[in-house]
C-alpha cells in the first residue's frame, strides 16, 4: 500500500496548502471593535429612547479580496461607529458560500440586534433582498448592486467609469510614447466598468493612443485581486511592449505595478484609495494619480443617515458630481495639468460627456 | 464472528472520533491561548449549531459535499486522484443551467434533462484526464489542476453577455438566463425551513455506490484495483479500462455537485455561484474512508463545522479557527486510520497464530 | 573450553494467544557456523530477532561471550558485535555500495563531512579480507541478488560485527550464487566469526553447517551435527511426523494440447528481456518444467501468457484456441490459472479479507459471478471449502489475507487457482518460501492437477523440484528456449550447466 500512504500524504500536504492560502487570502483584521466611548454619544442624540443601533459589514470574497476597497468600507463605517458611539462587527465569507450561506449570515447579524447591516458585493443582492423582508426594521445598505427594491434597502453603487475616465484623460495627457495600459484584477463587470471609462478618458484626449488591456484571473478564482506578483509580470510585459503608463484596478496586485514601474523609470496610476498614501512609501514616487472610488463615503454617509433618520430607500449613487468616485494629486506629478482634467469632469457632471460603462 | 464485526466497527470508529477531539482540543488550545474562553465560545456554537434552522442549513450543505465527497471516493478507491472535481463540477452546471434555462420541458422530463446534462459534461470533462492517461501515462493529477484552469477559462469566456449569458441590469453579476420553475427540484420544508429535494437522490446515489462496490463485479474489480493494480491485473482486469471507466465516472458524479445548489435555490449559474467544493470533497472523502457511509458522516461533520462557525464572527472569534480544525481532523485522521489499520493487522495475526499453533498441536495429537 | 559466542537460555516470548518461543535454548560455539532449521511459524524468525535485539523476551537471558546482554534494540546488538542480514535486503536502490554501507554509520571527519576515502578503504580491505569481492562505486540498482548480500555481508562486517545472523540467506539466490555464499560463510568461519543461519534447504545445511538446532513448535527440540544425521531425518525432526514420498509418475499424458505457442516473441522494455521465437507446447496431464537463470525471459514468458504483454510476433493458443489477442479476463475465463512467484504482488489483495481474496480471478466465473453481480455467498461457501480442504489454518474467512502465514496464504492461493476446473495452469516458484510440510503438500497438490489433465508449466529454479515432478524441462537462457531434457536422464549438475549456457548445446 505505499502508494496509497503516499497519496494520503500528498492530499494532506495540499489540503494544508490550501487551508494556509485561505487562511492567507483574507486579512486577519480584529473582527469587533468597539468604537469610541459612548459618553459624548447620549448627550446629542436627543430624540427618544436612544434607538439600539449596532453596526455590522458583512464581507464576500470578491470585495475582500480587493484590498483598499474592503478597508474602505470598512473604514467608513468604523469612522460613522466611532463618531455615534456604535458597536461595530465585521464578519467574514468563503468561495464555497451559497446564497443560504449568506442569507443565514444576514440572519444572524439581524437577530443578535444589529442595525444598519452593511452587505459588501454584488453576490448578496439576493440574499439581501430575501432577508429585509423579513426584518422590516433594520436598514440594509448594499454595495455595488443596485438592483433590491424594499423599502429598507439602499444600494450603494459607484460610478467607476467617470473617475476611470478622469485617470484616461492623464495617462493620455502624460504618456510620451502614445502606448498606455490597464490592468484588471478579475474579469467581472465591476472591474470591466473601470477599463471601459479609461479607455473613454484616453480616446477623448488622444483618439490615436494604443490602449492594452489584461486581466490577472478569471472569475471564480479571484486570486487576482490579491496576487502582486502575477501584477508586477503583467505590468512588465506591458512596459516592455511600449507603454509608459498603467492604471491597475486590481486590488492588492496593484502593488506590482508600482514595482515595476520604479524598477522600470515609467508611470503607474492608483485605484480605490489615494494610493500615494496607502502603497509603500519606496514606489509612491511614481503613482502620479489614484481612481479614487469612496466606498468610505458611502458606507460612512449610510451608517450616519440610518442613525439620524435621513436614510432613503433605492438606489445610491456615488458618482462624480456627488463626489463618490474622483482622482487624486498626491505627489505633484499632475499638477500641471490639474486645470484640463477638472474641465473634462465638469462636462462629465453637466452631461456633455457620456461615460460608457462597458467596454463593447 | 459477530464479536469481531463489532470489534471491527469500533476499530473503524475509533479513528475519526480520536481525529476529532484532538482538532477540538487544539481548537480550545488556540482559543485560550488567544484570550477567548474556549468553554463558552464552544458553548456557543454548538448551541448555534443545533437551532432547527441550522440544521436544515447543513443538511443541505452536507447534500452539496456529500456528492463532493463520493466523486472523490470513487477516484480513491482506484487510488486516483480526481483534482478536477472542482473544474468538471463547475462546468457541469453551467452547461446543466444554460441548457435548462433554453428548453421548456415538463417537469420531470425538465429536471432529468438537467441532470443528465450535468453528469455528460462532468464525465466528460474527467473522461479527457482519463484517456490521457491511459494513453500517454499522464498523471491525472497534473492533468486535472490542469483542466480546473482550462474549466475556469471557458466558463469565464462564455459566461459574458451576448454569449451564453446575461447582464442583470443595475447589478455587478452576470448570470445564465434563469431556469423555469418546471426545472426546479421541490424541496421539502422541516422546520419551517426548506430541505433539497436532491438531499434524497444524494442519499439514494450514495446507496447506489455501496452497492455497486459491493455486489457487482465492477465494484469488486475497482477495489481490488485501488487493493492492488498488479494483482487485479493478473486477475483479469484491464487495469486501463478500469482507469479510464473510474475517472469518468468520478467525473460523473463530480458533474451533480453543483445541482442541488442550481436547482433547488439558484436557478441560474452566475459569478455569485459557489466555488471550491472539490477540494471539499477530496477531504471529506479521506474522512470518511471512501465508504458511502463514512463519507456522509465526514460530510455532515463538515458542513456542520461550517455552519456553525458562522456564530465565530460574532462572538469576535477568528473565524479561521475552523479552518485549522479541519484540516487537523484530515490529517490526524489520516495517521489514526493507519495506526489503526496496523494495530487491526496486528490483532488478526495474533488469532491466526492462535488457530495455526492450535491446528500444530492438534496434529501432532492426532 | 572458552565461552560460546553466544547463548540463550530458558528464552520465552508470549503474544497475546501465542508462545512465539517457548523455553528456548541456544548455545553457538565461537567460530562454527550454526544452522537453526525448522518449519515456518516454528518461532526461528522471533528468536533470530531477540538476537538481533528487535524483539525484547518475556523470560530468558542472552549470554555474549559468556556475560549476560541486555539487548533491547539492535544498537546493543550492533554494539555487541552482533550484525543480521536480513532475508529481504534493506539497501537503498538508488545509492552507491559504499554510500549503502556506511549509511547510519558514517564516520565523519572535521565539521561533519563524511570522511568517503577512509570508508571506501575500509570496504576494499574487508572485501579483500573475506574475499567478498564489491565495487563500492557501484549502482545498488544494478547489483544481481547475490552481489546485494555481499553487500548486506560487508556491511555487517564493517560494523564490527563478530556474529552474523542470516535469514534465509539462499532463497533468493541462483545456484552458482549459493555456492559463493557458502564458500564465503566458510571463509568468515575460518576466520573466527561465528555465523548463524536460517535455512529450509537441508542439504546446504548438512554441507555448510558445523551444528544444527531444529525447532518446532516454539521450542528447540533437537541439536545435532551434520556427521550424525541424514536430511531425511532432519526434515522429519522439523515436522515432527514422518514425511510424504515423492510420488512416481504414473499418469499418461494426453494428446490434446492444453497451452501452446508458436514462435512468440516479445519486445522487451526497460530492463526486461526480449522473447525470441518461443515454440511451446504443454499437453494436457502434462507438467512441463522452465528451468533457467532468474532474468532470462521467465517474467517475461508469463507475461505473455497471461496477456499482460503483447507479443511482436507469434500465436499463443488454449488447446485450439488463439488468444493472442484475448485479454487476460478472456483468458480467465478460458481456464488460466496462475500461482505466481511472488503472492503478495500478484495473488493476493492483502488489505481484503479471505473471501474476497477467494473472488480474485474469479470475478468472471461462475458460480461467483451472475451477470453483473458478485455472489458473496458463494464466494464465502466455497472459501469455506478451500480452508477445509487445503488445511489453511485460519480462525476465519474473514480475517485480512496479511495476517496468514506465508505457507497459508499459498495453500489459499493453490486451493483458489483450482477451483473452477483450470484447463492452463502456470505454477511460478510455487513452493520458495514455504516450509517443508507445504512444500509437499503443494507438489501432491500439482500432480493430482495433472493428473486431471490440466496442462502445467512449472517455471522455478528449484532444480530438485523441477527433476522431481516435470515430465519434460526446457531450458530458457536470454530469452530463448535452448534445451529439452529428459528429467529422468539429467542430474543437477548438467541441469545448471546448461542453464548458464556452458555446454553450449
Amino acid at each position: 500500500m505505499p502508494r496509497q500512504r503516499t497519496i494520503l500524504l500528498v492530499l494532506s500536504a495540499v489540503l494544508a496548502l490550501a487551508a494556509v492560502t485561505a487562511c492567507g487570502g483574507e486579512s486577519a483584521d480584529p473582527t469587533t471593535t468597539t468604537a469610541a466611548p459612548a459618553t459624548t454619544a447620549a448627550p446629542t442624540t436627543t430624540e427618544a429612547p436612544t434607538p439600539d443601533f449596532k453596526v455590522a459589514v458583512a464581507y464576500d470574497l470578491a470585495g475582500r479580496g480587493d484590498g483598499g476597497f474592503n478597508d474602505l468600507a470598512y473604514n467608513g463605517a468604523e469612522q460613522a461607529a466611532a463618531e455615534l458611539g456604535l458597536e461595530l462587527t465585521e464578519v467574514t465569507a468563503k468561495a464555497e458560500d451559497t446564497d443560504q450561506d449568506r442569507s443565514d449570515r444576514l440572519r444572524l447579524l439581524a437577530d443578535s440586534g444589529h442595525n444598519p447591516i452593511i452587505a459588501v458585493g454584488f453576490t448578496y443582492a439576493g440574499p439581501v433582498a430575501e432577508v429585509a423582508a423579513e426584518y422590516p426594521d433594520v436598514w440594509f445598505g448594499i454595495v455595488d448592486d443596485g438592483t433590491v427594491e424594499a423599502p429598507n434597502v439602499a444600494g450603494l453603487v459607484f460610478a467607476e467609469e467617470e473617475g476611470s475616465f478622469l485617470v484616461g484623460v492623464v495617462a493620455a495627457l502624460e504618456s510620451e510614447t502614445g502606448h498606455v495600459g490597464f490592468i484588471g484584477g478579475v474579469n467581472v463587470p465591476l472591474i470591466v466598468k473601470f477599463e471601459a471609462g479609461y479607455i473613454a478618458g484616453a480616446k477623448t484626449v488622444n483618439p490615436d493612443i494604443e490602449i492594452t488591456s489584461t486581466y490577472l484571473s478569471q472569475p471564480p478564482d479571484f486570486s487576482g485581486f490579491n496576487d502582486p506578483a502575477k501584477g508586477k509580470e503583467a505590468a512588465k510585459g506591458m512596459f516592455d511592449a511600449g507603454a509608459d503608463i498603467v492604471y491597475a484596478a486590481a486590488g492588492g496586485s496593484g502593488g506590482g505595478l508600482f514595482e515595476a514601474a520604479t524598477e522600470g523609470g515609467y508611470l503607474a496610476i492608483g485605484v480605490d484609495a489615494d494610493q500615494y498614501y496607502t502603497a509603500a512609501p519606496e514606489v509612491r514616487d511614481v503613482i502620479m494619480t489614484s481612481m479614487l472610488k469612496n466606498v468610505n463615503v458611502a458606507t460612512h454617509t449610510f451608517t450616519t443617515q440610518v442613525v439620524d433618520g435621513s436614510v432613503q430607500a433605492g438606489v445610491n449613487v456615488f458618482d462624480l458630481e456627488a463626489g463618490g468616485v474622483g482622482y487624486s494629486t498626491s505627489g505633484g506629478l499632475i499638477d500641471h495639468i490639474v486645470g484640463e482634467v477638472d474641465a473634462y469632469a465638469e462636462q462629465i457632471i453637466s452631461g456633455e460627456i457620456a461615460v460608457p460603462s462597458s467596454t463593447s | 464472528m459477530i464479536e469481531t464485526r463489532i470489534e471491527r466497527l469500533l476499530l473503524q470508529l475509533i479513528a475519526p472520533v480520536v481525529a476529532i477531539v484532538f482538532a477540538a482540543l487544539l481548537a480550545a488550545a488556540i482559543l485560550h491561548f488567544t484570550g477567548a474562553d474556549a468553554g463558552s465560545v464552544l458553548g456557543e456554537v454548538v448551541a448555534f449549531g443545533t437551532t432547527p434552522a441550522s440544521l436544515v442549513a447543513v443538511l443541505n450543505k452536507a447534500t452539496t459535499f456529500y456528492l463532493a465527497g463520493i466523486a472523490g471516493a470513487i477516484g480513491f478507491r482506484m487510488l486516483l486522484f480526481n483534482i478536477g472535481i472542482d473544474g468538471q463540477y463547475r462546468l457541469a452546471v453551467f452547461f446543466a443551467a444554460v441548457v435548462g434555462a433554453s428548453v421548456s420541458l415538463p417537469p420531470v422530463l425538465h429536471v432529468t434533462l438537467i441532470v443528465v446534462v450535468a453528469m455528460a459534461v462532468g464525465a466528460g470533462w474527467a473522461a479527457l484526464a482519463g484517456y490521457i492517461k491511459v494513453t500517454r501515462g499522464v498523471s491525472e493529477v497534473i492533468s486535472t489542476i490542469m483542466l480546473n484552469a482550462v474549466a475556469t477559462g471557458i466558463i469565464a469566456y462564455l459566461l459574458a453577455p451576448g454569449r451564453l449569458a446575461e447582464r442583470v441590469a443595475g447589478s455587478n453579476n452576470i448570470r445564465t438566463p434563469p431556469i423555469p420553475s418546471s426545472g426546479w427540484f421541490p424541496g421539502f420544508g422541516v422546520a419551517g425551513k426548506e430541505v433539497f429535494g436532491f438531499t434524497l437522490v444524494a442519499v439514494a446515489l450514495g446507496i447506489a455506490f455501496w452497492i455497486l462496490l459491493n455486489r457487482t463485479r465492477f465494484g469488486f474489480e475497482l477495489r481490488a484495483s485501488g487493493l492492488s493494480l498488479r494483482a487485479a491485473a493478473v486477475s483479469g482486469v484491464n487495469s486501463k479500462r478500469m482507469i479510464f471507466v473510474t475517472m469518468v465516472m468520478s467525473g460523473g458524479m463530480a458533474g451533480l455537485v453543483g445541482i442541488p445548489q442550481l436547482l433547488g435555490s439558484s436557478h441560474q449559474y452566475g459569478l455569485d455561484f459557489p466555488a471550491g467544493f472539490g477540494f471539499t470533497g477530496l477531504a471529506i472523502a479521506i474522512l470518511g474512508r471512501n465508504h458511502p457511509l463514512g463519507v456522509a458522516f465526514g460530510a455532515l461533520l463538515w458542513a456542520w463545522l461550517e455552519r456553525s462557525s458562522q456564530i465565530l464572527d460574532l462572538l469576535g472569534v477568528s473565524r479561521e479557527i475552523v479552518t485549522i480544525m479541519q484540516a487537523t481532523i484530515v490529517l490526524s485522521v489520516v495517521v489514526a486510520y493507519e495506526v489503526v489499520r496496523r494495530v487491526n493487522v496486528r490483532r488478526q495475526q495474533k488469532l491466526v497464530g492462535r488457530s495455526e499453533h492450535e491446528g500444530i498441536d492438534n496434529g501432532a495429537a492426532a | 573450553m572458552p565461552a560460546p559466542a553466544i547463548e540463550l537460555r530458558g528464552i520465552t516470548k508470549r503474544y497475546p494467544g501465542v508462545v512465539a518461543n517457548r523455553d528456548v535454548n541456544l548455545r553457538v560455539e565461537s567460530g562454527t557456523a550454526h544452522a537453526v532449521i525448522g518449519e515456518n511459524g516454528a518461532g526461528k524468525s522471533t528468536l533470530m530477532n531477540i538476537l538481533y535485539g528487535m524483539v525484547v523476551p518475556d523470560e530468558g537471558e542472552i549470554l555474549v561471550e559468556g556475560a549476560t546482554i541486555p539487548m533491547s534494540s539492535p544498537a546493543d546488538a550492533i554494539a555487541a558485535g552482533i550484525g543480521m542480514v536480513h532475508q529481504h535486503f534493506k539497501l537503498a536502490d538508488n545509492l552507491t555500495v559504499l554510500e549503502n554501507v556506511i549509511l547510519g554509520d558514517e564516520p565523519t571527519g572535521r565539521v561533519g563531512r563524511i570522511d568517503f576515502e577512509a570508508a571506501r578503504a575500509r570496504i576494499v580491505e574487508l572485501g579483500d579480507h573475506y574475499r567478498i569481492p564489491i565495487e563500492p562505486e557501484a549502482l545498488v540498482a544494478d547489483l544481481s541478488v547475490g552481489n546485494r548480500q555481499r553487500v548486506e555481508i560487508i556491511k555487517v562486517l564493517y560494523r564490527g560485527a563478530r556474529v552474523l545472523i542470516l535469514d534465509e540467506p539462499t532463497s533468493v539466490l541462483v545456484p552458482q550464487e549459493v555456492d559463493e555464499l557458502l564458500k564465503n560463510l566458510r571463509r568468515l568461519t575460518g576466520d573466527g566469526l561465528t555465523v548463524i543461519f536460517i535455512s529450509h534447504k537441508l542439504d546446504e545445511v548438512l554441507a555448510v553447517a558445523d551444528e544444527i538446532t531444529v525447532m518446532r513448535n516454539a521450542r528447540t527440540v533437537a541439536h545435532t551435527r551434520p556427521a550424525e544425521i541424514t536430511s531425511r531425518e532432519l526434515a522429519q525432526l522439523m515436522v515432527g511426523s514422518e514425511l510424504p514420498t515423492p510420488e512416481p509418475r504414473t499418469v499418461e499424458v494426453r494428446p490434446e494440447v492444453g497451452l501452446r505457442l508458436r514462435s512468440v516473441s516479445t519486445r522487451g522494455r526497460g530492463h526486461e528481456t526480449s522473447l525470441s521465437d518461443i515454440d511451446l507446447t504443454v499437453r494436457s496431464g502434462e507438467i512441463v518444467g522452465i528451468a533457467g537463470v532468474e532474468g532470462n525471459g521467465q517474467a517475461e514468458l508469463i507475461e505473455t501468457i497471461l496477456g499482460l504483454t503483447d507479443p511482436v510476433s507469434g500465436q499463443v493458443l488454449f488447446g485450439e484456441e488463439d488468444v493472442t489477442e484475448a485479454a487476460t479476463s478472456v483468458r480467465r475465463r478460458l481456464g488460466l490459472a496462475y500461482i505466481p512467484q511472488d503472492r503478495h504482488r500478484e495473488a493476493l489483495l492483502l488489505d481484503a479479507a479471505l473471501w474476497e481474496n477467494r473472488i480474485l480471478g474469479h470475478q468472471m466465473h461462475p458460480p461467483i459471478n451472475r451477470g453483473v453481480w458478485i455472489d458473496r455467498k458463494a464466494a464465502r461457501e466455497d472459501t469455506e471449502r478451500i480452508v477445509a480442504d487445503s488445511d489453511v489454518r485460519t480462525p476465519s474467512i474473514e480475517v485480512l489475507a496479511s495476517a496468514l502465514s506465508g505457507g497459508n496464504q499459498q495453500k489459499l492461493i493453490v486451493g483458489r487457482e483450482m477451483a473452477g476446473d483450470p484447463r492452463v495452469l502456470i505454477a511460478a516458484h510455487p513452493t520458495r518460501g514455504v516450509d517443508v510440510g507445504a512444500q509437499a503438500a503443494i507438489w501432491t497438490r500439482l500432480s493430482a492437477v495433472r493428473r486431471a489433465g490440466v496442462a502445467v508449466l512449472l517455471v522455478s529454479a528449484d532444480l530438485e523440484e523441477l527433476i522431481g515432478i516435470s515430465d519434460r524441462i526446457l531450458v530458457i537462457l536470454r530469452g530463448r528456449l535452448v534445451g529439452e531434457f529428459d528429467p529422468a536422464a539429467i542430474g543437477p549438475e548438467d541441469l545448471g550447466a546448461a542453464m548458464t549456457g556452458a555446454d553450449a548445446a
